[in-house]
């Protein structure tokens, strides 16, 4: 996901600033342009459209859902300044897994990476609140837990470990 | 219809534009600070590590808001006859706001970064005290009665001067038979659309630095964290926008300087502007994406109008600027490049922000390096871009006469070159260490991410080599001003 998302990104940006890099080299040369509005109206039509689609393919699956059916897979994550406390350490793969992320003081942030570093899903721990999120393991191994919301000097200290078994 | 009549009021904005290029060199030399250390070329206490990214991103994101403010108030003293005191009221009480500010960080030791998410003001875990905590809020309360005051000032002028703020925003001409004719200067639409948002920002701010300020000093105070998050970024959200709204008006009344045509207030224009101005309001909750507390709703409006805002700046305000770079010949100097050029770094960085304003993106790239990755794209080369061009233009006529002759000199040249290789190296580290997972807001590093923070510090040289240079000709455009 990540890859897709910085490849995307860099080539929209740089088609951005192509536009105006052959803007500024057209010298103002270019033929004062009497169908601009109408481009301009075709840029705003392609936008909207665009958007639609991107919207809705990307709500279809509500991100946030966690399903009733897993409910008897859940863990309890709490964070707190700066540690994090997980009541199993032992979880099974490819079983929808919720977690119950609870702070003990202030908001941080709870997030799941897997062995080759890559960020896998995170949920805010709020104060007074239990935010739940349903992942799905699909491989073995270790993840850790880090902290992603700032929480005061130790923040980035703030790392656990939980493992996904083979079976 | 009411033509620029007034003599602007230069004195007070250009003392405020060499406080403002001054802070701004020592803040992105903090900023280098920290980059060196995540590379592990330095190395810091991470107890000052959080005091200078909360200097930083306090100071940055002031200074941006006070640059703004300069420009909005420079250009719309030509149209207004407004109140001068109000100006020197407003920067006092920034200044004083600052001088709060460092004291806290630096004597006080506060670290509760720029955005104070409650209750760690109140939490510190022993490092600093309540009354470093309060010391700061109080600053910000200083800084934003500033701002209030200057916007209402602002506010009040255009009301009575262009009938009320219907007029002043163009409406008639965007949902009624208004006539071009009859519209207010395209730049009076963009201030009286940001002096609104601002004004609704601030209040929410003050509300939530009260309730702050009371629950440390109060303990058994509660506050919902929830609610305290919302209102925070309803404020950030908002400074943090009107500060580039607001300086874009030096394009909309410098760029016509250049290029012969003026920037008119069309009827997409005016439109554009109301929707600006719903949507820089309503698209705040994009911060909140990973609260599953929030009503779904919102989230989807947060994901909703992230993308949204980017049609009036992409269809409209850059793409007129793309038509007046291609109609006609456009004079190049240090201003024109800075201004054309904070439009288009404005226009790129809105990508990946819209991008990380999806909910599944978002899931793995909230709060990782992806984030200071796109706004310093519009801040560093959109806001600050053009708040450097609209320096550069204040003593256009000093540097016009330097011995060279020519508008636009070797050492421009170089400057802007550096700036923004510089900016776009930088910028584009902080995405690619996003994609790779490097969290933000981290003191120190792991082993395998230290080579990006390099990197990305050699280009920060960059940008600041590239700044300095703007300043130093800003101050010997200000010298020679004085001579002539
Ligand atoms: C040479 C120029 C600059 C450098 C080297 C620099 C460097 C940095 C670094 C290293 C961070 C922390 C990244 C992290 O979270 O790991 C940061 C955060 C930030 N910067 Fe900059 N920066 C520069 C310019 C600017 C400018 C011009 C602005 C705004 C006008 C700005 C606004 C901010 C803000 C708001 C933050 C967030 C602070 C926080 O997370 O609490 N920076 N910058
Ligand atoms: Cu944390
Ligand atoms: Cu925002």
């Amino acid at each position: 996901m990540q890859m897709i998302v910085l490849a995307v990104s860099l080539v929209l940006m740089a088609l951005t600033a192509l536009c105006f890099a052959a803007a500024i080299r057209s010298g103002g040369s270019a033929r004062p342009a009497d169908r601009s509005e109408e481009r301009r109206r075709g840029l705003i039509w392609a936008m909207l459209v665009v958007g639609l689609v991107v919207t809705s393919v990307s709500l279809r699956e509500w991100p946030h859902s966690v399903s009733a059916a897993a409910a008897d897979q859940t863990v309890n994550v709490t964070g707190g300044q700066w540690f994090w406390e997980i009541d199993k350490t032992e979880l099974p793969r490819d079983r929808p897994i919720v977690f119950n992320v609870h702070t003990a003081d202030v908001t941080h942030g709870f997030g799941v990476v897997n062995e080759s570093g890559r960020l896998l899903f995170q949920m805010q721990a709020m104060p007074g609140y239990v935010n739940r999120v349903q992942y799905v393991f699909d491989k073995p191994g270790n993840y850790r837990v880090i902290c992603l919301e700032y929480c005061g000097v130790a923040h980035h200290d703030m790392i656990t470990e939980f493992t996904v078994a083979a079976n | 219809m009411v033509e620029a009549k007034y003599d602007p009021q230069a004195g007070p904005v250009k003392v405020t534009m060499i406080i403002a290029g001054v802070v701004l060199i020592l803040l992105m030399t903090f900023g280098l600070i920290m980059r060196l250390n995540q590379a592990a070329l330095i190395e810091i206490e991470p107890a000052l590590f959080y005091q200078i990214m909360t200097a930083h991103g306090a100071g940055m994101v002031g200074t941006a808001g006070l640059t703004g403010a300069a420009v909005l108030w420079y250009f719309m003293s030509r149209y207004v006859p407004l109140v001068g005191a109000v100006y020197n009221v407003f920067l006092g009480l920034f200044l004083l706001g600052v001088v709060l500010i460092l004291g806290a960080i630096f004597i006080g030791g506060y670290a509760g970064a720029w955005t104070f998410l409650f209750p760690l003001p109140a939490m510190s875990g022993g490092l600093w005290t309540s009354g470093a905590a309060a010391t700061f809020l109080l600053g910000y309360v200083s800084i934003g009665v500033g701002f209030l005051v200057m916007h209402l000032e602002v506010g009040r002028q255009l009301i009575r001067a262009y009938g009320g703020i219907s007029g002043a925003m163009a409406w008639p001409l965007a949902f009624g038979k208004g006539r071009v004719e009859d519209a207010p200067p395209a730049s009076v639409v963009a201030a009286m659309a940001s002096t609104i948002f601002n004004v609704i920002g601030v209040v929410f701010g003050a509300a939530v630095l009260v309730a702050s300020l009371v629950n440390l000093l109060v303990p058994g105070f509660e506050v919902d964290a929830l609610l305290a998050k919302n209102m925070i970024y309803i404020f950030g959200h908002i400074f943090i926008n009107a500060s580039i709204y607001m300086a874009v008006i030096a394009v909309y009344e410098i760029i016509p300087e250049y290029t012969g045509t003026p920037w008119k207030t069309s009827r997409v224009f005016a439109i554009s502007w109301s929707f600006v101005l719903l949507f820089v309001i309503a698209v705040y909750p994009h911060h909140l994406l990973q609260d599953v507390a929030m009503p779904a709703w919102a989230l989807v409006t947060g994901q909703i109008v992230s993308y949204l805002s980017g049609i009036p700046l992409l269809a409209v305000t850059a793409f007129s600027l793309l038509l007046y770079l291609r109609a006609g010949p456009i004079k190049w100097d240090l201003a024109s490049s800075l201004l054309v050029l904070g439009v288009a770094g404005w226009s790129v960085g809105s990508i990946p922000a819209i991008i990380d304003g999806m909910i599944v993106v978002n899931k793995v790239m909230h709060n990782t390096q992806w984030v200071p990755g796109h706004f310093h794209i519009y801040l560093i080369l959109g806001e600050i871009a053009m708040a450097f061009g609209f320096m550069a233009w204040l003593v256009r006529d000093a540097r016009k006469s330097a011995p060279t002759g020519t508008r636009m000199g070797g050492l421009d040249r170089l400057a802007i070159g550096t700036y923004l290789v510089g900016g776009a190296g930088f910028t584009v580290m902080f995405l690619v260490s996003g994609a790779m997972s490097i969290p933000r807001r981290w003191a120190v590093h792991a082993p395998e991410w230290t080579s990006q923070a390099g990197i990305a510090s050699l280009f920060a040289v960059l940008v600041i080599i590239g700044s300095t240079l703007f300043v130093i000709s800003y101050l010997r455009g200000l010298a020679g001003d004085k001579d002539a």
